[in-house]
């Protein structure tokens, strides 16, 4: 059986498999179809319908079932999450299990598309290493990504000392999974 | 693709767990089980049900070779410390391990995956109770061993016994549709 307590192992060779079978656009294709429309649809249902207040009650019982250590700032305007222990890549990490070239990018494979359907762009950043951020505003704002610490405080992931170890991959307004730039 | 570890990593200071990825958490997540079943309906919509063989069969042999290396090391023994300890990790399964010296028979009573899908209101593929049989036979066959499923759908059998010529084959009608 595969079971759900080594998921995250099974998920990110999925990857590889996919894009030995048919390259990067069945990977992009799979994190679409099959985790944001067919797996995770329970969470585009709420996001579509309740904007950011459908963010809070996704991520929240979400994030905690799965052990993510993380920090959550939310106004009526943007909803930000600083995740300092991400429990799926800390789980890859642990395990010494890296078969795909960039396993993080499988959050805005499944989360671009649905942000995107319900209206909204995203500002992101991670770093490989567990840590990343995470700002959601509707596309007709303009507002561009906070400054470290001035909408997350203490909490804000930039801050860590070892945050830009050894990089970060950096999406800006982006829906896309390849929209993203080396930092 | 790159080989997965093959160590068995320690699940407290003293004993090393027979799984061969661990986690911090002693359970594991359910709603990663909806993942899982769209993974299958994925392939099968867009390449066919052989490739969702192929699937299952490249993961047993690739991503769950330490657990084909464990089990030719360690026999019977091993197979049956695996599986208690694999179905401990899965939220709400109910399965009884039987080891004898020349086979081990789970008795699944209430299997996770398929609870947790059908209590959300999950279609479930079809098909989905033949990857127990595609995945665990991948792992086995290096092993020497192999394995024969009945029923599914919530409950079944599965039996891991020494592969021999005169082995009748498993049969797919053996296993239940999945709904």
């Amino acid at each position: 059986m595969i079971g759900c307590y080594d998921f995250c192992g099974h998920y990110e060779w999925t990857f590889e498999w996919l894009r030995t079978q048919g390259g990067h656009d069945l990977v992009r294709a799979y994190w679409d179809e099959a985790i944001h429309q067919d797996s995770q649809l329970h969470a585009s249902k709420l996001i579509e319908a309740k904007g950011i207040e459908g963010m809070k009650e996704y991520w929240g019982p979400t994030l905690a079932d799965e052990g993510a250590v993380y920090e959550r700032t939310v106004t009526d305007d943007v909803f930000r999450i600083d995740m300092h222990e991400c429990p799926s890549k800390g789980f890859l990490l642990r395990n010494g299990l890296n078969q795909y070239t960039d396993y993080c990018d499988h959050c805005m494979g499944w989360i671009g598309p649905l942000m995107q359907k319900a209206g909204f762009v995203i500002n992101h950043e991670h770093n490989h290493c567990g840590q990343c951020w995470w700002e959601m505003r509707r596309a007709a704002d303009a507002t561009p990504p906070s400054q470290p610490g001035k909408l997350a405080g203490k909490g804000d992931v930039r801050l860590r000392p070892d945050w830009k170890s050894p990089h970060t991959d950096h999406y800006a307004r982006a829906t896309d999974p390849d929209d993203k730039t080396t930092v | 693709m790159n080989d997965p570890r093959q160590s068995t990593l320690m699940s407290d200071a003293e004993t090393p767990s027979p799984l061969p990825y661990t986690d911090t958490k002693p359970v594991g997540h359910a709603d990663f089980y909806f993942a899982t079943n769209a993974t299958f309906r994925f392939i099968q919509r867009n390449h066919g049900e052989e490739a969702l063989k192929k699937y299952w069969r490249d993961i047993g042999t690739s991503y769950y070779r330490p657990v084909a290396l464990q089990w030719a090391e360690q026999g019977m023994h091993g197979v049956a410390d695996y599986w208690r300890a694999f179905f401990q990790a899965e939220p709400g399964a109910e399965v009884e391990v039987i080891e004898s010296g020349d086979e081990v028979r789970l008795e699944v009573k209430h299997c996770p995956a398929i609870h947790h899908l059908r209590d959300h209101g999950r279609a479930i593929v079809p098909n989905f109770c033949q990857h127990c049989f595609y995945v665990n036979e991948a792992i086995a066959e290096p092993a020497g061993l192999t394995v024969r499923n009945c029923g599914g759908n919530g409950t079944c059998t599965q039996r891991f016994i020494k592969r021999t010529a005169d082995a009748a084959p498993q049969n797919l009608e053996d296993i239940a549709t999945a709904s």
